[in-house]
């Protein structure tokens, strides 16, 4: 089933009243359980992309599915009321609400769609101590560590249980370590079922997707399954596959 | 909803003491709002509430005989009559101390005008001939209780052993002190005992008329008819006027700083909350990210900082209901201002939040997109002051102050206009030591009243005279005298000579010089409508009195309604022998000690009365200014915090750079504080400016508006105004330095931008 779809999306920025696009024409389908990675350079578009997915950007043309309903005509309650039912985000940056500990920053989603308290602290329970944060659940977001700070971003935005998850650029701003933690959770996830789309630069973070879309100067150039041969019980590794 | 009161929860928790300020300030705002209001309502409100109570009489004449009291109903608008009751003169002695009354015969049968009304204990009974039932306000000036003895002395000499057998409300004259004498109802069978010559009394009788707008009309046909019986005439106005003497001038103050007040606080809360919301754009937009509507981030918004606001108001409402309460000793607090100013102010406060709620609600659910400050360029200015080695904190903070030009604005502001009202504060505190230290200058030049109780007048003087702290003793008395054109009574006060004039304050015009000329109080002159130089006609006690008003005097007493002239241009039989001796003291005299002084030598044989300073009667208006001062320094100080925590925010990404570019963290902490410093500097010092500006009209107005009329300001003085606005940017800076100190020394990530 089709989780997401777009079609021909554009988006033009307007600077000082010259067009920039940004986004040319985007074509694009994910369905449910894939773990899509959108890779390309600085400035070829992949985080308008996402962000247009998440209607956190507006779209200057072309259209937006989700769960086979159309989001791109939507105005911006609209949008919100799907993304808290539908959408978790996870930043570079984190964004974590700096005045809220890490439970309520946590919970915070949860209770937006409508879970009632226990049901939120429940699910905060559950998320937080599958990323291993459960001693820190007091802690204010300034006093944990980047890669700590991430991890909450990915509970919170699995908090609402979300049918698309979007991560823009989500260890853009990790050392290797916790790169290595953050994309193990996200493996994790993915293999639990969720959908998500990841936006990267890198190509080891990529490589974790069941498939690469390249983007250069807002239009696909390439779009490529990653087929990944189980391996065997202690066997060479991974083969990559490019199709 | 779960999810927005989670959000302003840890918020508020975040700020703290930020919060807890604006709660503040807005309690302080309200509670002087309400209490302004009491004041200024209350003005009116006791003699309106007794006079419904008692059933009040509109006029009150006093007459030597028994007046027709049938004709006298008869006049046209006139509904009911009361009395009349004879009245006498009598002297209570009560704990050492004397003071003047006047026993009124009053039935058994309270009368249906005009009635006292029982607070405490009983209305008069025959079974209990000795009892008498005392005035409210006279009986707690005297610490008279019920079953308390009143020892009476008649003009005759005669003293009498009185019983207070009850306490009573009336709306028949003003209250004791400010209106003499005080009011004592007896029996009249008693106070014939009392006072058996008829000819040492007078009649008192009330008319109730249809329409209170034609006292006037009716005060003259009463005068027209009674003609020279006439002893005095007072209306319910004049009543009125009496009962809400200092209450209006506290009232108007505090009104005038309550209202200014709210403004800067509503400011102040603007500001805050816009700082606030600017400092947040990146959580609330990362709100937005997870499915917050703009409705909800405006409603979130709108309730956390609102919530403050009514927070503020629901503390400020039972302090400014105590205070009033407390001081007023009134247990109705009108509804309908407190209910306006709580609305008002409620209303007010939300549209102040409104905005910065609706900007923030508007922000686009991109966390990523920092909320930069506007670029500027650095000026020519700033540039020339860089190459002239001008140390690179100062310029640079100065420049930062003004990158945001509307929380620049709303800062300076919102310092300048406590700072205004905090030098006008300074003002009528320099107005009221003015007054203590020279209170020659509103008219009290002889500090003590000298009045011959068992000695000649002759023997009072001499005594007076020699002793050798008094500089001068003039002779004086004090008549009510009729204006007909009027129908109502002023005080004539005559003290000192035409050739030794008594020194009194002119302020217009000058001194009387000779016979038949007077000065007079501003309220006079508005009361009779008459300008300097122009004639009046009174009489006193039939006399035909005719005076030039050649000046304006400051006459704190009896809202200037005063007319004050040489004892030579009475007519002989009221001024000789005086009624009293003013006696004007050396510098630097005590007149506690000289009153001492002079009672022991005269074996207690004389009667001293010291002249009450009127800063003395509005001590209390200190404690208002201590109190607002203290308020308005909230406000500074909520302003301040916002600009500081505003400009950190701005600059947090900077200081890095600037480390970068070789400050010291100094040097940065200087910028950061510059930044800041540079509008306090300009609101204390622009507030400062305006408020000494309005400070003498605004007094002066208030003198003229009461009748004290205008010459009394003082302005602060410029060491005081020096130390104020010394100690606000001290303070200022100060506050400033805590968080600019700490973002200095902190490790500043470069990433994030």
């Amino acid at each position: 089933m089709t989780v997401l779809k777009t079609v021909n999306l554009v988006k033009i920025y307007q600077n000082n009243h010259v067009p920039v696009p940004a986004v040319r024409g985007v074509d694009l389908q994910v369905d449910e359980g894939e773990f899509v990675a959108i890779m390309g350079p600085s400035g070829s578009g992949k985080s308008t992309l996402v962000h247009m997915l998440g209607g956190l950007d507006s779209r200057t043309s072309g259209e937006i599915w989700l769960d086979g309903k159309r989001a791109d005509t939507l105005s911006e309650s609209a949008w919100a009321l799907l993304r808290r039912e539908k959408i978790g985000f996870v930043f570079q940056f984190f964004n974590l609400v700096a005045s809220m500990t890490v439970a309520d920053n946590v919970e915070l989603p949860a209770l937006l769609a409508g879970a009632s308290p226990k049901e939120a602290r429940e699910r905060r329970e559950y998320l937080l101590d599958a990323l291993g944060l459960t001693e820190r659940v007091e802690a204010a977001p300034a006093q944990l560590s980047g890669g700590e700070q991430q991890r909450v971003a990915l509970a919170r935005a699995l908090s609402n249980k979300p049918s698309l998850l979007l991560a823009d650029e989500p260890t853009g701003n990790l050392d290797s370590r916790n790169t290595r933690d953050v994309l193990r959770l996200l493996n994790e996830v993915h293999r639990e079922g969720q959908t998500i789309v990841l936006v990267t630069h890198d190509a080891r973070v990529a490589s974790l997707a069941d498939r690469v879309v390249s983007l250069l100067d807002g239009q696909i150039v390439d779009d490529g399954k990653i087929v990944r041969r189980r391996p065997g019980r202690g066997g060479a590794g991974e083969v990559i596959d490019l199709r | 909803m779960r999810a927005g009161l989670r959000w302003i929860r840890a918020d508020l928790r975040a700020r703290r003491g930020q919060a807890l300020l604006t709660v503040l300030t807005i309690a302080g705002i309200v509670a002087a709002l309400i209490t302004a209001a009491t004041l200024l309502e209350d003005g009116t409100n006791p003699w309106r509430g007794l006079f419904a109570e008692t059933n009040g009489a509109h006029l009150w004449i006093h007459t030597k005989d028994r007046p027709q009291v049938v004709a006298l109903r008869q006049i046209d608008g006139v509904e009911q009559a009361t009395g009349p009751y004879r009245s006498a003169p009598v002297t209570v002695l009560q704990e050492r101390r004397k003071a003047p009354a006047a026993l009124r015969a009053m039935p058994v049968a309270a009368p249906e005008v005009a009635r006292p009304v029982v607070a405490e204990g009983a209305w008069l009974d025959r079974a209990q001939p000795d009892s008498v039932v005392v005035e409210r306000s006279f009986a707690r000036a005297l610490g008279l209780r019920l079953g308390s003895a009143v020892t009476v002395t008649a003009l005759s000499g005669a003293r009498h052993v009185l019983y207070v057998r009850g306490i009573a409300d009336s709306a028949d004259q003003g209250f004791y002190p400010e209106w003499t004498p005080g009011l004592i109802w007896v029996l009249p069978e008693k106070l014939d005992r009392v006072e058996p010559e008829l000819g040492r009394s007078e009649w008192v009788t009330g008319l109730r008329l249809e329409d209170p707008e034609a006292t006037q009309f009716v005060s003259q046909r009463v005068v027209v008819m009674l003609d020279e019986e006439v002893q005095r005439v007072y209306t319910w106005r004049e009543v009125r006027a009496a009962m809400e003497l200092d209450n209006r001038l506290l009232g108007t103050l505090l009104a005038l700083f309550g209202i200014v007040g709210l403004v800067a606080a509503v400011l102040a809360l603007a500001n805050a909350a816009g700082g606030r919301v600017l400092s947040q754009l990146r959580d609330l937009a990362t709100l937005k990210s997870m499915g917050f509507t703009r409705g909800q981030v405006a409603g979130l918004l709108l309730v956390e900082h609102g919530a403050l606001g009514l927070l503020g108001i629901a503390l400020g409402v039972p302090p400014g209901w105590l205070v009033t309460w407390l001081v007023l000793d009134t247990t109705s607090v009108a509804l309908v201002p407190l209910l306006a100013i709580t609305a008002g102010t409620a209303l007010v406060v939300l549209v102040a939040v409104g905005v910065p709620a609706w900007r923030g609600s508007r922000t686009p659910p991109l966390p990523a997109a920092p909320a930069a400050p506007p670029r500027g360029r650095l000026s020519r200015l700033a540039r020339l002051a860089l190459l002239v080695r001008l140390p690179p904190a100062l310029v640079l903070g100065a420049r930062d102050a003004f990158s945001r030009r509307v929380p620049a604005f709303l800062t300076a502001f919102g310092l300048a206009v406590p700072m205004m009202m905090i030098t006008i504060g300074l003002g009528v505190w320099a107005t009221l030591d003015g007054f203590l230290a020279h209170p020659e200058q509103v008219g009290q030049h002889a500090r003590l009243l000298v009045r011959p109780d068992k000695l000649t007048p002759e023997q009072a003087k001499a005594l007076s005279e020699r002793d050798p702290a008094v500089l001068q003793v003039y002779p004086g008395a004090e008549v009510d005298a009729l204006v007909p054109g009027e129908a109502r009574s002023i005080r004539v006060r005559a003290i000192g000579g035409s050739a030794s004039p008594y020194p009194f304050p002119v302020v217009e015009g000058r001194m009387y010089a000779d016979r038949g000329e007077a000065v007079a109080g501003q309220g006079l002159l508005d009361l009779l409508r008459v300008k300097i130089g122009d004639r009046v006609w009174l009489s006193v006690g039939g006399t035909p009195l005719i005076v030039r008003i050649v000046g304006r005097t400051v006459e704190p007493d009896l809202d200037g309604q005063v007319l004050s002239l040489g004892v030579d241009s009475l007519a002989a039989k009221d001024v000789v022998p005086p009624e009293f001796w003013g006696l004007a003291l050396k510098p630097g005299a005590d007149p506690a000690e000289v009153r001492d002084r002079l009672l022991a030598a005269s074996g207690e044989g004389l009667e001293i009365q010291r002249v009450v300073n009127p800063a003395e009667r509005l001590a209390v208006i200190r404690v208002v200014i201590v109190a607002l001062v203290a308020v308005l320094a909230l406000i500074g100080l909520a302003n301040l915090l916002t600009a500081s925590a505003l400009g950190l925010r701005d600059h947090a990404y900077d200081l890095a750079v600037l480390k970068a570019m070789g400050l010291t963290p100094r040097q940065v902490m200087a910028t950061l504080v510059m930044g800041t410093g540079v509008l306090v500097v300009l609101g204390v010092v622009a507030g400062t400016a305006a408020g000494s500006f309005v400070v003498q009209g605004l007094i002066d107005l208030q003198g003229h508006t009461s009748g004290v009329g205008a010459g009394i300001a003082r302005p602060p003085s410029p060491l005081m105004l020096a130390v104020a606005v010394l100690v606000a940017v001290g303070a200022a800076l100060a506050v400033a330095l805590i968080p600019a100190r700490r973002a200095a020394r902190a490790q500043v990530p470069i990433t994030a931008r």
